[in-house]
C-alpha cells in the first residue's frame, strides 16, 4: 500500500499543511520523507505537519521531520508540528527532538507561530 | 493464562513490520500491560525490526526471525537477523560500531536513535552476534510493575 495517499496536503496563507492519516512506522516513514523531499524540491519554505491522527511514530519518521526542519531553516523557512498524542510527545522528548523541532498543541497555534 | 512461546519469520522488508507491531501490541494489551506501556513496547519492536531489516539482512529473502515468550510476569522478545556481510566483513553492530553510534547520538541527527530508544524503554536489553553472523536483540518487559496497572 502506498501510504502517501494517507498524507493530505493543503495550503493556508502560503503555508503548506501536511495532515498525516496513518501511523508513522518504518514503512510509512520512507513515504513521509519522500513527500517532504518533494515539498523541498518545490521550494516550499513553510510547512506545518499535523499529527492529530497518528498514534505511532518511530525514530526514522522523527528523523525525517528533524532533517527537513533544519534544511528549511537554512533558507529562512521552518517546519512545525502539531497535535501530538501523549505517546508521540514522549517519543519526541526521549530522542530530544522536541528541542530541535517546534511543537504546538493545535494546527492554528502552529500556523500563528510563522 | 498459559505461557506462550511464539515463533515468527517475516521477509526482511519494512512492509512486514507493521503487522508484527500490531500483533505484539495486542498480545501485550491482553497480557495486562498499560496503554502507555503497550505503546512503548510497539515502538521498541518497530525500532529493533527496522534495524534488523535495514542493517542485518543481505536482501528481503533472508528474513527476520522473532521469538516471543510470555508468562504471568513478563513479555520477552528476541529479534534475530542473519547479518549483511556484503556491506563489510564485520557484523553491523560490533562493539566498536555500537560505541560510535552511542557516542555520536544527538537530538539533531536524523538517525541513530533506535538502539537508544530500545534500551531506554525496555526493562532488559541485550545484543549479541549470533552463529549466523547476524545480530540477536533480546528485550524484556516486566509486567508486574505499579505503572502497568490498567488502564
Amino acid at each position: 500500500m502506498d501510504s502517501t495517499k494517507l498524507m493530505k496536503l493543503r495550503e493556508e496563507s502560503g503555508i503548506k499543511i501536511l495532515e498525516i492519516k496513518t501511523d508513522l512506522s518504518s514503512y510509512a516513514a520512507s513515504d513521509l520523507r519522500k513527500v517532504l523531499e518533494d515539498l523541498l524540491a518545490e521550494k516550499v519554505e513553510k510547512i506545518v505537519v499535523n499529527l492529530s491522527q497518528v498514534s505511532h511514530i518511530n525514530s526514522t519518521a522523527v528523523g525525517a521531520l528533524v532533517g527537513v526542519a533544519k534544511r528549511l531553516r537554512q533558507n529562512g523557512g521552518d517546519l512545525k508540528i502539531c497535535a501530538l498524542a501523549d505517546n508521540l510527545t514522549r517519543t519526541f522528548n526521549l530522542i530530544g527532538a522536541s528541542s530541535v523541532v517546534e511543537i504546538y498543541e493545535s494546527e492554528n497555534s502552529a500556523l500563528a507561530a510563522f | 493464562m498459559a505461557n506462550a512461546d511464539i515463533k515468527l519469520k517475516i521477509p526482511s522488508a519494512v512492509f512486514y513490520i507493521d503487522p508484527v507491531r500490531a500483533f505484539i501490541g495486542n498480545l501485550a494489551k491482553n497480557l495486562g500491560f498499560s496503554r502507555k506501556r503497550v505503546a512503548d513496547i510497539q515502538l521498541v519492536i518497530d525500532e529493533i525490526c527496522s534495524n534488523a531489516v535495514h542493517h542485518g539482512s543481505i536482501d528481503t529473502t533472508v528474513g527476520v526471525k522473532l521469538q516471543i515468550r510470555s508468562d504471568a510476569h513478563a513479555l520477552e522478545i528476541l529479534v534475530r537477523d542473519t547479518g549483511s556481510r556484503h556491506k563489510g566483513p564485520k557484523n553491523w553492530l560490533t562493539h566498536e560500531r555500537l560505541s560510535e553510534i552511542e557516542a555520536n547520538r544527538s537530538p539533531s541527527n536524523e538517525g541513530g536513535h533506535g538502539i537508544f530508544i530500545a534500551k531506554s524503554l525496555s526493562d532488559t536489553y541485550e545484543m549479541k552476534i549470533n552463529a549466523a553472523g547476524g545480530t540477536d536483540v533480546r528485550v524484556v518487559f516486566q509486567l508486574l510493575k505499579p505503572a502497568d496497572t490498567k488502564p
